[in-house]
């Protein structure tokens, strides 16, 4: 797998200022571009969340792109084998930036329900190769909690929340 | 023909251990002992006699390894297992992979799991592992991997030619069969070579399974095939009840046919929206998820969970139907067949889908016994073999229904032999739930620590995909000593290269959307 | 003069077509963060480095296409002006000789149909 994982050296854009920020936040925030990185059992459940029902497209995230080239948002929905870790460090370094990570189902989280001792195959959690902005946990996650994950990561990107959070009643 | 064939190998062969087992315990009818000398007289034998191999794996018990071949045939019943021990300090044994060509890749598996080396075969390189495993997985103590096995494992590189190029079809694209990568040599359009790379999901449920209890091991199965999760729950369930002989009430039977039909239509209706996708028309993978989230709504009130099912408990069931999942389900029955007539309008009498998949992928007679694909794929060719009328589990057996089959056994063939299994299922449904008796969702006495007796069972379910089969063997203990999975993706996936061979790129993607693969499953 | 006056109409189409392309360039070359990772300006195949180059001998069926392509694209150039003056004067005249041009290239297409230009069959080895 190699040491470590992504090599990355950011810099600032040339003009950036506190407006310009908040508008361009606010214009990045509502129009995330997902790549399709489904790997396992959270992939059905990711395609059910961009499909009619729980229709992920009324948020701005509706259009899945196969290239890295043209997404800003990658969901790791599935388990990271060490084979596959190489592939998913060079995807995230072809994505440009701004760049953000969504950790889906337990497997990227912590590796989920594969994590035995003796285990020879595994990344345990994605967050071992690329960082990650928010976690989903669920074995898989309903869709609702794919949809609550990219509220978070919007508060995360503008500072508010787009609807009230739900009242917690225990 | 048990009797038959019993006679045949004994005279045929001189010297040969053949046994006659008990098929209610042990799945398999007879038992032949081979040896490195008669092992391929034994294979040529059956090839002649036109049997398939079900499954190839391999044992480790400590003094010896075992490899084990399970035959069948398609036209009747009747499963031979021949095993050829081999000496654990450097196993080799004959390759057979000129015989029937799917055990190519079987030998693969082994040879990297293992160890056990095939004379005359001729590409022993990875096919799960990655080039960082310095250990056989599968054996039961920590054997290095010796410095020639190492290159002879590595020693995968393509060749450059001057007209021609490589192109990866690599693990992240946007068609949704999960990771499987397949490097294909090109000549200009015209595929040349397809060459599929697995094992980009592994996550070492063969393993899992010697470390965990029979019970621990319950969510695995659901993880391995999840949209036909409940299938494969079955296949395990089932295999364990067979070797303890545990006895299942009818309700439970008669449920668990009804929850397993349902789940085979939701599976279905996602391999027409992600088929139709590959070729590019987006539209009715809204109309097929929105179906299927009926389904799924019905099975997560009984179960649980809208995926991943863990709804069958060895003897029975987890939780008992009611009322309103009867009605719900009649009630889809009735909306999924009007449905049926808009998929008809909106997809077969497409002239653009007619085009793209009528007379291409066509699998030739002789490939059949050849290959050991199942399930739609060999429906298609005109062969009407299906496990649940070929060796009846669960409610089966009880209920008519009849199987449909193609002609020539191309891509539109596929696709019409599944959707006449829709309509089928419905009526399965219909007639089972008409049939639903009362009573004990659960055999009783069944014992919290589960400890089969000593000794090995293969039980097979008809899945989504075709032919699912657990091989189980068992040492008493609490924990299997080794659990195989045949799964139907992995024979299927092997027609693939021979079917891509010459034809444009985008008929092979088509081709490959057809066989209806899920890569967690090819890749345990 | 008064003739150039109908060009400043095509200067300004000219102007407004070049900011098109450039001013969303300049605006995200401005405005963007950069991240440069040790893979990001490889070749993307999927994940995968790539196998050999790029440069390869290709099949002669794609230099026909190319040919058919600029035939056409050649004519093009003669509808503009027709197009332009197919009002002015007496429209028989423009529509007839319209009409034996587009036919003498739809035969071109239709001789090449024939020949098989356009169906690519399954090549078994």
């Amino acid at each position: 797998m190699g040491k470590g994982g992504f090599h990355l050296e950011t810099k600032d854009p040339i003009i950036k200022f506190a407006v310009l920020d908040k508008i361009l936040n606010l214009a990045k925030a509502n129009s995330l571009w997902p790549m399709t990185f489904g790997l396992a059992c959270c992939a059905i459940e990711m395609m059910s969340t961009a499909m009619a029902r729980f229709d992920i497209d009324r948020f701005g995230a509706g259009i899945f792109r196969a290239t890295p080239r043209q997404s800003d948002l990658m969901i790791v929905s599935g388990t990271v084998t060490k084979k596959m870790a190489p592939i998913l460090v060079t995807l995230y370094e072809q994505m440009p930036g701004p760049k953000w990570v969504i950790a889906m189902g337990n497997c990227a989280i912590s590796g989920g329900p594969f994590a035995f001792e003796g285990q020879y195959n595994l990344v345990e959690g994605v967050d071992l190769l690329v960082p990650v902005d928010v976690y989903v946990p669920g074995c898989p996650p309903r869709p609702e909690g794919l949809l609550e994950g990219l509220m978070k990561l919007e508060e995360k990107i503008t500072g508010s929340r787009r609807f009230p959070t739900p009242e917690q009643k225990w | 023909m048990v009797k038959t064939i019993f006679e045949d190998i004994k005279n045929s062969i001189k010297g040969i251990e053949i046994n006659e087992v008990s098929y209610a315990e042990r799945g398999y009818h007879l038992a032949v002992e081979a040896t490195k000398g008669n092992l391929l007289n034994i294979i040529g034998l059956l090839d002649k006699k036109r049997f398939y191999i079900a499954d190839m794996c391999c044992v480790d018990y400590v003094e010896y390894l075992e490899i084990v071949y399970l035959f069948n045939n398609h036209s009747s019943l009747c499963r031979i297992k021949v095993s050829l021990k081999v000496d654990p300090e450097r196993p080799v044994a004959p390759t057979i992979s000129h015989i029937y060509t799917m055990a190519h890749w079987y030998e693969r598996e082994i040879y990297e799991f293992f160890g056990v080396y095939f004379e005359g075969h001729d590409k022993l390189i990875y096919l799960f592992l990655h080039d960082g495993i310095d250990f056989y997985p599968l054996r039961k103590q920590r054997v290095p991997v010796s410095a020639e096995d190492m290159k002879l494992l590595n020693s995968f590189k393509p060749r450059e030619e001057e007209d021609t190029f490589f192109v990866n079809l690599g693990p992240q694209h946007p068609s949704t069969h999960g990771v499987l990568r397949v490097v294909i040599k090109m000549d200009g359009e015209y595929v040349v070579s397809a060459e599929p790379v697995l094992g980009y999901l592994h996550r070492m449920h063969e393993k899992m399974a010697e470390n965990r209890t029979y019970q621990q091991f319950l969510p695995n199965p659901a993880r391995m095939d999840y949209p036909g999760a409940l299938l494969f729950n079955l296949a395990h369930v089932a295999a364990v009840e067979k070797l303890c002989g545990i006895e299942v009430p009818e309700r439970a039977q008669y449920i668990r046919t009804i929850t397993c039909e349902l789940n085979r239509v939701a599976s279905h209706l996602l391999w027409i929206g992600a088929f139709l996708a590959d070729l590019g028309g987006l539209t009715p993978f809204l109309y097929a998820f929105d179906d299927r989230e009926n389904i799924l709504d019905i099975l997560e009130a009984v179960t649980g969970s809208r995926l991943t099912y863990c709804y069958f408990r060895f003897g029975g069931l987890y939780n008992d139907v009611d009322d309103n999942f009867v009605s719900e389900t009649k009630k889809f029955v009735k909306r999924m067949r009007e449905r049926f007539i808009m998929y008809e309008k909106l997809i077969t009498k497409n002239v653009i889908f007619i085009n793209r998949v009528k007379g291409i992928g066509t699998i030739k007679q002789d490939m059949v016994p050849k290959y050991g694909f199942s399930g739609p794929t060999i429906r298609s060719t005109g062969i009407p073999f299906d496990m649940r009328t070929h060796e009846p589990y669960a409610a089966y057996d009880k209920i008519d229904f009849e199987i449909p089959t193609g002609t020539v056994g191309d891509n539109m063939d596929r696709y019409t032999v599944r959707l006449s299994e829709m309509a089928i299922c419905l009526d399965i449904i219909e007639k089972a739930i008409a049939k639903l008796p009362s009573g004990p969702i659960n055999a009783d006495k069944v014992p919290k620590k589960l400890k089969p007796p000593k000794g090995d069972i293969y039980h097979a379910v008809e899945s989504t995909r075709g032919e699912t089969g657990v091989y189980i063997v068992s040492d008493e203990s609490d924990k299997p000593y080794r659990m195989r999975w045949r799964v139907p993706s992995f024979s299927n996936l092997m027609t693939f290269p021979a079917l891509a061979k010459g034809s444009l790129l985008a008929d092979a993607i088509a081709t490959m959307g057809s066989f209806d693969l899920v890569i967690p499953e090819i890749d345990r | 003069m008064d003739t150039l006056n109908e060009f400043y109409h095509v200067l300004i189409f000219l102007i407004v077509a070049v900011l098109f392309t450039i001013v969303p360039i300049v605006v995200a070359y401005l405005l963007s963060p950069r991240s440069l990772g040790d893979k990001t300006n490889t070749t993307y195949e999927c994940g995968i480095e790539p196998f050999g180059g790029a440069w390869i001998r290709y099949s002669v069926a794609y230099y026909i296409y190319a040919l058919i392509f600029i035939a056409f694209d050649v004519d093009v150039l003669y509808l503009f002006p027709i197009a332009l003056s197919y009002t002015k004067g007496s429209r028989m005249f423009e529509f007839y000789s319209l009409l034996i041009f587009v036919s003498l290239l739809v035969l071109a297409i239709i001789y090449a149909w024939g020949k098989g230009v356009f169906t690519w069959k399954r090549r078994i080895p």
